[in-house]
């Protein structure tokens, strides 16, 4: 303290061995404590599997839609008031609009780089969407879901549940006449809820149909509670995997009680970045060379114009498909109507999808008794049932995804759009119930097929002095001849053995190998 | 016995109603045909209602119309050459008094043209739907005319002259036509069945809505007017300059869109829209990630 620092390389020797960075991190740590929080987290291990990437996705497409979403709120304007549009879109000149939807024409035409945005916005919202539901097929089909995962399934699904909800009334807001539909079909799925289903529509849109207060309402939802609901969750999912740890695949080195992989900093923080700057990029592309939902070729929405070949955004497709197809079954009885046409695909089946989706955990436990922890994951075709009845549920959802678009096939293909109704009918009661025995069979086959899923090694084909040919398998990858051999079926564990050592401590250059 | 007594009451009733009705309804075209002199009223649109009415010699209606849309009957020197083509092409079904009973055929089995007017057989012809590929289809598609304007005019002429009937041919004049106006009447009266972009899209049992992508102007009002197929006729709650207003928003917005925002993808919406999301976006980006990550 004393001590004079009269020279730059005593100053530089004070500073310690990481300079003067080191040093005010040093001076934060004495106030803050961030040493042992931050060394954690730059020690946390990730494993390197490429599909632990696919949530990924999810994440920086989400940062993507905060950004983009903050620029057109600046530009947007909430209110179903009428006003003339006099803006540069000449068919619209002149014609009475609310002012959501001339300041969406306006921001796709006016604003510089409104309309980019405004893509942007929406291949992200597509994009957000669809890494979820593919991160969720990872983390079924591997079985990293089970104890003590549950909870982070579960707050997975309600964000699945939440980003579709909250792509739909952002698809809404623009009040355009195709959007316009889908709140009309929304209102009449609420209108068919046993019982309280007039009272919760008229709650919410404030009156009858289509009223003036739903768009406002509609963008407070979706501005600002359901984002926020969304961000809290995000943080808690990723609080929870980084309390609990990452599963890995089985390999060499990797057992229940270590995680295998790269080091937060620098290797992963470098790839993520990287990645995120690529999820971005991509999104941008699309926003920029591909067109989507192009408001002012389908006008204002009113309660009077209709358009055919309506379809809502792709990951409402299977509701709208439900609707589509489900047979036209209604009846009057005690003075009321019971629409069971609406209400069973709208309500009934959405509510038993998503319902069954959270409680898979149990449900499995339940029929496999299996109460032990889980960090290595399963091979899908090493859990056939698992994997057949998520074959079947996903089938079910892309038939019904495929059947919201019965009159593009029937136009498409120059087909009879009842002769496609029905088909998809039968499609979508038939396809699912075959998918569950052929997923299962292949499964079993893979199961029993030993080198499934592992690299070919080539054969060498060399000719004799007599002209014979030979084929001799060249030596196989060095990786698969230190392989343990394939199981047959593998038991499902009962317990873990504690303190077990791993077998080789040969390391992969940059892999870190640490004890949960 | 008591509409004896009912019938005179009614009568004074409805004299008592009809003076102030007429008496508005005068003031109420005079209004009109100070403002746009040929407009033709929206009841019967499309026939020669208007005051604008050419005939010629014999009395006969030869066009008719207004600044926006003018109904030409066509030639009746076309009549002979007209009746040679029919037998030629089209008295196979229809027959050879365009009744719809073929030689040896039931009644009833085929469209009876008669009292149709001339827009509707000149349509019919000249969208190539008639002489049909398949008389047995559902619906007749739209292809290369097999007669060439001056011969579906023939047609016209010699079917109309079996009992004249209107609307005469039209040929709209877009000048003046509102561009805008026409988008929101195609949103109320089209997109319901061509959809919003004007792409058509399948029907019920076969039968489709055609994409208006490439129909010319003329033959998009017949189509208006005369009601072809499935499609309703259009006369009672549009007038000429409104289906000049529809005409013009088909023929420049809807068959040359400014349409900023990169590939339209096939103007598909939200089902191609998915499938570049998931694909393009989200597959691609599994790509990058298997890239990246590790694969073993």
């Amino acid at each position: 303290m004393s001590q004079t620092l009269n020279t730059k390389r005593a100053q530089r020797n004070s500073a310690g061995p990481y300079g003067k960075i080191g040093q005010s991190l040093n001076e934060l740590d004495d106030r803050l404590g961030i040493a042992k929080g931050g060394r954690t987290f730059l020690d946390k291990i990730f494993p390197d599997h490429w599909s632990f990437m696919l949530g990924e996705i999810a994440l920086y497409s989400f940062v993507v839609l905060l950004v983009t979403g903050v620029f057109l709120t600046l530009y947007y304007v909430p209110s179903q008031d009428l006003t003339t549009y006099t803006g540069s879109y000449l068919p619209l000149y002149g014609q009475k609009v609310t002012e959501a939807f001339a300041s969406t024409v306006n921001l796709s035409f006016a604003v510089r780089a409104g309309l980019l945005m405004r893509q942007m916005h929406h291949w992200s919202c597509d994009i957000f969407v669809g890494a979820i539901v593919v991160h969720m097929g990872r983390v079924f089909f591997t079985g990293a879901f089970r104890k003590p995962r549950e909870t982070n399934w579960v707050i997975g699904t309600t964000l699945l549940i939440l980003a579709i909800v909250n792509g739909f009334l952002g698809y809404s807001l623009p009040d355009d006449l195709v959007s316009g539909t889908g709140i009309r079909i929304a209102y009449s799925i609420i209108l068919s809820i046993p019982v309280v289903g007039s009272y919760v529509a008229f709650f919410l849109f404030g009156g009858n149909f289509p009223g003036t207060s739903i768009i406002p309402r509609f963008f407070i939802l979706h501005v600002l509670i359901i984002p926020l609901v969304i961000l809290a969750l995000v943080g808690a999912h990723m609080g929870l995997l980084v309390r609990q740890k990452h599963t890995q695949f089985p390999g060499k080195g990797k057992t229940e009680n270590n995680v295998v992989g790269t080091p937060m900093y620098p290797v992963f923080m470098a790839k993520t970045t990287g990645f995120m700057f690529v999820v971005a990029g991509a999104i941008a592309l699309l926003g920029a060379f591909a067109q989507i939902n192009p408001i002012w070729q389908f006008g204002p929405y009113t309660a009077s114009r209709i358009s055919y070949a309506v379809q809502p955004d792709w990951y409402m497709g299977f509701l709208d498909g439900a609707l589509r197809i489900f047979p036209a079954w209604s009846f009057h009885s005690f003075g009321h109507t019971i629409p069971l046409e609406v209400t069973i695909p709208a309500v009934i089946f959405p509510g038993i999808l998503f319902n069954l989706i959270m409680a898979w955990p149990a449900i499995e436990r339940k029929f496999t008794k299996d109460n032990a922890m889980h960090n290595l994951l399963d091979r899908p075709s090493e859990r056939p049932k698992r994997t057949a009845a998520g074959v079947a549920v996903a089938v079910l959802c892309a038939m019904l995804f495929i059947a919201s678009s019965t009159d593009v096939i029937a136009n498409f293909f120059h087909v009879s759009l009842n002769t496609v109704l029905w088909a998809m009918r039968i499609l979508c009661v038939v396809v699912p119930i075959l998918a569950y025995p052929i997923t299962y069979k292949i499964a079993r086959e893979m199961q029993g097929f030993a080198g499934a899923g592992k690299r070919k090694t080539t054969n060498i084909v060399t000719r004799t002095l007599e002209g014979e040919y030979v084929a001799t398998p060249a030596p196989v990858y060095v990786d698969d001849l230190t392989h343990e051999h394939e199981p047959d079926a593998v038991p499902v564990p009962t317990y873990v053995v504690v303190g077990e050592s791993s077998q080789d401590d040969e390391t992969i250059s940059g892999v870190r190998r640490v004890p949960r | 016995m008591k509409s004896r007594f009912r019938v005179p009451f009614l009568v004074v009733a409805a004299l008592a109603a009809i003076g102030p009705v007429v008496g508005l309804a005068s003031s109420a075209v005079a209004s009109t045909l100070t403002q746009t002199p040929y407009q033709t009223g929206r009841v019967n649109a499309g026939t020669p209602n208007s005051t604008n009415v050419t005939r010629d010699s014999a009395g006969n209606v030869v066009s008719y119309g207004n600044s926006a849309i003018t109904y030409t009957a066509p030639s009746s020197a076309l009549t002979a050459l007209g009746q040679s083509l029919f037998l030629e092409n089209c008295a196979s079904c229809h027959g050879t008094q365009a009744n719809g009973v073929p030689a040896n055929g039931t009644s009833g089995a085929f469209p009876n043209l008669v009292g149709l007017g001339p827009a509707t057989i000149d349509f019919w012809i000249e969208s190539g739907r008639m002489p049909a590929a398949d008389p047995r289809a559902v619906q007749a598609n739209r292809r290369v005319a097999r007669l060439n304007h001056q011969q579906a005019l023939a047609v016209a002429a010699w079917v109309n002259s079996l009992s004249p009937s209107y609307p005469d041919i039209p040929s709209p004049n877009l000048a003046s036509a509102n561009v805008s106006d026409g988008a929101a009447l195609f949103a109320l009266n089209c997109a319901a069945c061509h959809t919003i972009e004007g792409d058509g899209d399948a029907l019920a049992a076969g039968t489709y809505a055609p994409s208006l992508r490439n129909i010319p102007a003329f033959q998009v009002v017949e189509a208006i007017r005369t009601g072809p197929g499935n499609m309703p006729r259009f006369t009672g709650n549009l007038s000429d300059f409104q289906v000049a207003d529809i005409v013009k928003y088909v023929t420049t917005e809807i068959q040359h869109p400014q349409n900023p925002g990169g590939a339209g993808l096939g103007g598909l919406g939200p089902v191609a829209e998915g499938f570049v999301g998931l694909l393009l976006g989200v597959g691609l980006l599994a790509l990058v990630g298997f890239w990246v990550g590790e694969r073993q």
